[in-house]
């Protein structure tokens, strides 16, 4: 099967997933009006469209990623729908806009290269959306993340992710030789010149400020995290993550120390139930919520996700808060399979990057991959307790339209990737273009491991 | 894959698994604890889908009744603070009591067969409806009892002594169970005790209601007949402690009826001291001091002294109830059920009858024998002794035209106030139909206080 089939064949658990879930809220809350239905034939739509769109655009793409998207979709908007359906009807709009834009992105970028040369401007404009939020954004739920221009509200921080990971891609591709092949040693490892590692401590000193103005730590420790596995996806080596690591810890530490909301933050994770009405309420609720959800949950539409006065129980429940409403409606059983596609998916966007045919593209496939599945598990990790919980949504399935569009443009930019490298319906086809691994700095060895793993699948696909 | 994104994905995926960890621990193994964290209100509003069962009087009154709002049941009381004292509430936020708490399995549809048409309600998503209650309360009684006692402070018990049905009970102050989100900051730091049932759980020093156990005895024992006489100077001293009447009154020469019926405390220490600790403390057990009440709503011990610990002068203050004996308005209704029954204490009980939701009888209340501390032959002597003291003792008050009322009136002198006014009795003296205790907090005397009281619980019992 062509990977384009695959895809359409792909999409179908999606498909018959939303209607499914639809129904079942249409039954469960006899209240609503039948609009239910309409909310499948507008996802199959628009699913059809963005299936039709990359047929064209990027036919020999990852035939894997798309449909985790609408997976992911479908259930973030069975959710919300279950929740407020006037939200899920708005939420329906984010991802007719989402899907545009993964048009766009594929009609738009066509060429990797138009990226690469253009990293400054992609950088600086990744860092003045930053600046800008940090400075004219409203501060909600703790944290300042939006910006308000009329009627609407965004999250710039959601694209500056995206903008940013580009531009250290595109970067470290520039300076991995220095990184790697360095001649200075402290202490018998190597230290690269200051001018190379400079722009690296702005990035960790950029991170320190947006937990500082933006309260945000969750996009701070996005962008540091995905910056660690750029550097160890670039050179390679574990001393950058170590020494990464230890900058992040001692600036954590400092901010633990200074900064009374980083506290709270942490005191609230150790230990929710001092304050379980005011301060830890939120983490609280959404425990019980698990809690309520056992193994197999109570039933789509079932859970107690709300008071009876019809408010809900945990505050953002519909944002940051919506694994925990999957969790008590879908119990582990449903948790853990959202786990795994987020897993699924990190799993293609690496293979994308393992078999991109340059480094550019092996990195920025490895940055948009981290970051991706490295927001899925702050979010997830917050809202069980694992880990201090950090204001930012699901992919995908929280409600919000900056996160959807922008998920969107990331899973476009890897399908995009995907394309070019050739190898979309896994390790059989040949590489399609290996005119444009010339152009910039290759990474040998990874060359030699995928020819080799080509070879041996296509001598098997041969007897 | 290549290294750097093979070792990547192991990360990530590393991560992932420690977060499987992490839900399991959450959404299974500490689920359990986490369901019943008090501030985990998921329970009740669960209950609050169930149609929970309507609580009805035994003359058919409607005493709980719910309000239906986007299917979630909301409790409403329609007499209010007349029931809540025994009644209780059922609050999503400040949980239950009463005979809300204690019956909250057939109510919300848990008991018997009706957790089966649970299951089957929660899989075909239909409201469950829980059981009805019948209750032994007379809504009449309860009516005349409520606006007899007033606005005093204290307890009003009345049931069947043949059965041990509660008819009535009284207890103020008391809250409004329907605003209860509302007034319980204030209603739960009141020192009145407004959540308090007086009846089986406030403890008061008897005084002379006392009597009836300390004449049981010695009766029962032969130490005494009605007709044996006693001398009285106005004193009785017992191991130092200097005994007298109230009113301080002078008796002279006097039998054991006159005694009894107006109520000579210095009589009673010296037969109290002549019986000896052991046996009061014996007989006070056989009318179940020591026991809670036996019925689902549980209550205070009543109790009388230990006697290893007891000297001569604790054994004639105990005599006529003073020093350390201690009971609840609803044991004082029990001693003097027995006496009305012919010496059997029937165990009390207030629901009648337990119904499914389509009428069909799960539960019918048997009335049970509790104990049998006197004889038939005792019971009838205490019951002529009761009689006169309604006829032409300390209890006149408690008289009804055409009726013979017996009973014994109480003060119990309480340090620093105002004594607690007693009465305790039944009627007809020689077919009771109706047993009462009636108990004042720092009311005064019994006979003038409590009396008049219990006279228009009795009369409105018989109007039955």
């Amino acid at each position: 099967m062509n990977p384009r089939n695959r895809e359409l064949v792909l999409l179908i658990p999606a498909l018959f997933l939303t209607t499914l879930g639809f129904a079942l809220v249409y039954f469960q809350q006899r209240s609503h009006e039948p609009d239910s239905l309409v909310y499948g034939i507008i996802f199959v739509v628009l699913f059809a469209i963005a299936h039709i769109g990359r047929r064209f655009l990027a036919p020999d793409a990852d035939p894997h990623i798309l449909p985790l998207a609408a997976l992911l979709s479908t259930l973030g908007i069975v959710f919300i729908f279950r929740l407020d359906d006037q939200l899920a009807f708005k939420q329906a709009m984010w991802l007719v806009a989402g899907v545009a834009a993964f048009i766009l992105v594929l009609v738009f970028v066509r060429d990797m290269k138009m990226l690469y040369k253009l990293r400054l401007p992609i950088g600086i404009l990744g860092v003045l959306i930053l600046l800008f939020t940090a400075f004219l954004g409203n501060e909600i739920n703790g944290a300042r993340l939006w910006v308000t221009i009329g009627p609407l509200g965004f999250q710039p921080g959601e694209f500056a992710k995206i903008l940013l990971v580009i531009f250290f891609a595109a970067y470290l591709v520039d300076i991995r030789e220095v990184l790697t092949v360095s001649t200075r040693r402290i202490l018998r490892l190597p230290v690269p010149p200051f001018k190379y590692l400079a722009p690296l401590l702005i990035v960790w000193g950029l991170s320190m400020a947006l937990m500082v103005f933006m309260k945000d730590l969750g996009t701070s420790l996005l962008f540091f995290g995905a910056l660690l596995a750029l550097l160890y996806a670039a050179t390679g080596r574990a001393f950058y993550v170590l020494v990464g690591l230890s900058l992040f810890a001692i600036g954590a530490g400092l901010l633990y120390l200074g900064f009374e909301h980083v506290q709270t933050r942490v005191d609230i994770w150790v230990n929710p139930w001092n304050d379980p009405q005011d301060k830890g309420y939120q983490i609280v609720q959404s425990l019980f919520a698990l809690a309520a959800g056992g193994l197999f949950g109570r039933g789509l539409g079932e859970g107690y996700l709300t008071f009876p006065s019809g408010n809900a129980r945990i505050p953002y429940v519909e944002t940051d808060f919506i694994f925990s409403a999957i969790g008590e409606e879908l119990g582990l059983v449903g948790a853990v399979g959202i786990i795994l596609l987020y897993l699924i998916l990190a799993y293609r966007g690496f293979r994308v990057a393992t078999s991109a045919s340059d480094d550019f593209r092996r990195l920025l496939a490895t940055g948009l991959t981290s970051i991706f599945a490295l927001q899925a598990f702050l979010i997830m990790g917050g809202v069980t307790k694992l880990i201090p919980l950090t204001g930012i949504t699901l992919p995908f399935v929280s409600y919000g339209g900056s996160s959807i569009v922008a998920n969107f443009v990331l899973v476009a930019l890897l399908l995009r990737i995907s394309d070019r490298s050739g190898t979309a319906g896994g390790l059989v086809a040949p590489p399609a273009d290996n005119g444009g691994r010339k152009k910039w700095p290759v990474h040998a060895e990874v060359d030699r491991e995928v020819d080799r793993k080509q070879r041996s699948a296509s001598a098997k696909a041969g007897e | 894959m290549d290294k750097p994104a093979r070792r990547l994905f192991i990360f990530f995926a590393a991560l992932f698994v420690a977060l499987v960890l992490q839900l399991t621990w959450v959404q299974v193994i500490s689920a359990p604890s986490l369901k019943i964290e008090p501030t985990n209100t998921r329970a009740i509003q669960e209950e609050m889908q169930v149609e929970r069962g309507k609580i009805v009087s035994a003359d058919g009154v409607v005493l709980a009744d719910n309000r239906e709002v986007d299917g979630y049941f909301y409790r409403e009381y329609p007499l209010g603070s007349l029931t809540s004292p025994w009644l209780g509430y059922n609050s999503i936020e400040k949980g239950r009591d009463g005979i809300e708490r204690v019956y909250n399995e057939e109510l919300s549809g848990q008991a018997g067969r009706l957790a089966v048409t649970d299951y089957w309600d929660q899989l075909t998503g239909q409201t469950h409806q829980g059981a009805d209650l019948q209750l032994t309360i007379d809504m009449g009684v309860q009516d005349a009892a409520v606006k007899a006692f007033g606005n005093r402070q204290g307890a009003v018990v009345a049931l069947d002594p043949n059965t041990g049905a509660v008819l009535s009970m009284v207890s103020t102050p008391n809250y409004d169970p329907n605003d209860l989100e509302e007034t319980w900051a204030e209603l739960s730091v009141d020192e009145d005790a407004p959540f308090l049932n007086r009846v089986n759980s406030g403890l008061y020093p008897p005084g002379s209601v006392f009597k009836v156990v300390v004449a049981a005895a010695a009766l029962e024992l032969g130490k005494v007949t009605p007709e044996t006489v006693f001398y009285d100077t106005g004193e009785y001293t017992a191991g130092g402690y200097v005994v007298s009447n109230y009113d301080d009154k002078v008796y002279n020469e006097h039998d054991f009826k006159r005694a009894f019926r107006s109520s000579i405390n210095t009589t009673f220490a010296n037969v109290g001291v002549q019986l000896g600790g052991e046996a009061l403390a014996g007989y006070a057990a056989a009318f179940g001091f020591g026991q809670s009440p036996p019925w689902p709503l549980g209550g205070a011990e009543s109790s009388f002294p230990d006697p290893d610990d007891m000297d001569v002068a604790h054994v004639a203050q105990a005599a006529f109830g003073q020093g350390e004996v201690l009971v609840t308005p609803l044991e004082m209704a029990l001693v003097t059920a027995a006496v009305a029954n012919g010496g059997q204490m029937m165990k009390p009980y207030v629901v009648d009858m337990v119904t499914d939701p389509g009428g069909a009888v799960m539960e019918q209340a048997e009335p049970a024998l509790w104990a049998r501390p006197i004889s038939e032959t005792t019971a009838t002597t205490l019951t002529e002794l009761m009689v006169e003291v309604v006829q032409r003792g300390t209890g006149t008050a408690a008289a009804l035209p055409g009726v013979q009322v017996a009973g014994k009136t109480g003060t119990a002198e309480v340090a620093d106030a105002e004594s607690h006014a007693w009465f305790v009795g039944f009627a007809p003296a020689w077919n009771p139909r109706v047993v009462v205790a009636v108990l004042v907090e720092n009311g005064g005397s019994g006979g003038s206080v409590a009396a008049p009281i219990a006279r228009k619980v009795m009369s409105a019992a018989l109007k039955r």
